[in-house]
């Protein structure tokens, strides 16, 4: 799991250009959106497809989003559970 | 189009091949020998927030950072219209977005590349980070997108339709564009000019400011294949407009670029129209781009608000630098069809 976490992190700071960020600032359990990073609502479908296209999991309902994106924690137990790559 | 009184260039910015946002090609230009060369991006951190900059591509950031001093050196916060020149648009992100979509197909399309994968993008976003909710367009006319914005400008600027207007002159080279300028033997060949990127933001106000660079005095295009008289025709109405004798030109800024077809037209057409002026060049210390006549008429500007040509300047830069700089006429042409002349003056003239 420790691996994914620092993995997801790496491929977030590449697909959103968080230039200033590095994956030792992105606390495991922080909010993604809002507060911590403060990502926005592209971001958020940055990161559907980043899911889609980096581990095969496909999100149909966007709403399902709120909860997987909550933290990296948790984006990355819902990739453990559910990766098809 | 042309107005005896003119309109006023209030302040100009650019980020180019040469040292950005100053005017230091004026003492110290920096000479390229490569084919292609990509502007000198200044230190953006110093400019914006990481979570601002983040999602912009280079040409963004370029554009809104001289849009940003440009109002900021002109008083002009908040100006009438914005209007930008684009050759290509934002062609980074185009590219990104196009690859993607001939990789992973329509489903794996990212949104940011997407939303900066057009043309307009540029000057709307300038809008947004201006506040500014008037007149926004966009000219994507190849070799001459900028004179369509500056006429854009110019006219309405004339008709006091508005009376501040913000205009642009954007242009990105990514490298794939460059193999494809280079196959077909535009760039990249010897002898022959280099590449180079063109981020430029000009102020332009229906009134003078103390400090303002030079007076606008028209904007003539005009198309015609070779051996028309349609150039001669844009450049006497402008100068006509303008109440401007052909005696009173001192410097015609040419877009002499190296390479020899375009070259070949301006050795042709100059002495037939405008026999015995001195020819300014610029190309050879900005690189070839759409909207580099843009940056032509940016040196032209503060070769007259400093009232000196210097020597590198001119195409026979044996001549040595000029004090004292009257009306400057900026010729630029495109493949010999579309010719567009600019009319400069000091402010007070």
């Amino acid at each position: 799991m420790e691996k994914l976490i620092l993995q997801l992190k790496q491929e977030i700071i590449k697909v959103l250009n968080l230039e200033e960020v590095a994956p030792a600032d992105i606390a495991d359990d922080a909010p993604l959106f809002g507060e911590g990073l403060g990502l926005d609502s592209i971001d958020a479908l940055e990161l559907i497809v980043l899911m889609e296209k980096i581990y095969g999991i496909k999100l149909k309902d966007p709403a399902q989003g709120r909860e997987i994106f909550k933290s990296i924690r948790v984006m990355a137990e819902y990739i453990h559970a559910n990766r098809a790559k | 189009m042309s107005t005896p009184n003119g309109i006023y260039l209030l302040a100009a910015k650019q980020i180019s091949v040469q040292p950005p946002l100053t005017d230091e090609w004026m003492d110290a230009p920096i000479r390229y020998r490569e084919p292609y060369v990509q502007a000198i991006d200044p230190d953006y951190k110093r400019y914006f927030a990481p979570n601002v900059a983040r999602r912009l591509g280079k040409i963004l950031k370029r554009a809104m950072l001289t849009a940003r001093l440009v109002r900021e050196a002109s008083g002009v916060d908040n100006p009438d219209a914005i209007i930008t020149g684009t050759g290509l648009g934002c062609i980074e992100s185009t590219e990104a977005f196009l690859n993607a979509l001939a990789r992973g197909g329509e489903e794996l399309l990212t949104p940011t590349h997407f939303m900066q994968s057009t043309h307009n993008t540029i000057s709307s976003l300038i809008a947004i980070d201006a506040g500014c909710k008037g007149y926004n367009s966009t000219y994507a006319h190849k070799g001459i997108s900028l004179e369509c914005a500056l006429a854009d400008a110019f006219t309405q600027l004339e008709c006091s339709r508005i009376q501040t207007a913000l205009v642009g002159a954007h242009d990105e080279m990514t490298p794939t564009y460059f193999t494809l300028l280079k196959r077909t033997g535009y760039l990249g060949h010897a002898p022959g000019g280099f590449s180079g990127e063109v981020a430029l933001s000009m102020m332009l106000a229906a009134t003078r400011s103390k400090n303002a660079l030079c007076r606008l005095r028209g904007v003539e295009m005009a198309y015609g294949p070779a051996n028309s008289d349609a150039p001669r025709q844009a450049l006497t109405r402008l100068l006509q407009r303008a109440r401007c004798s052909p005696n009173e030109i001192d410097a015609v800024m040419t877009g002499l670029s190296g390479l020899p077809a375009n070259d070949q037209v301006y050795a042709r057409i100059c002495p037939e129209l405008l026999p015995n002026k001195n020819l300014l060049r610029y190309k050879h210390l900005f690189g070839e781009a759409y909207t580099a006549p843009g940056l032509g008429m940016y040196a032209a500007a503060v070769c007259l608000y400093r009232q000196r040509i210097p020597a590198h300047l001119f195409v026979d830069h044996k001549r040595g630098e000029q004090r004292g700089v009257g009306h400057i006429l900026c010729y630029n042409q495109l493949e010999e069809k579309n010719h567009a002349f600019i009319l400069l003056s000091p402010c007070g003239k």
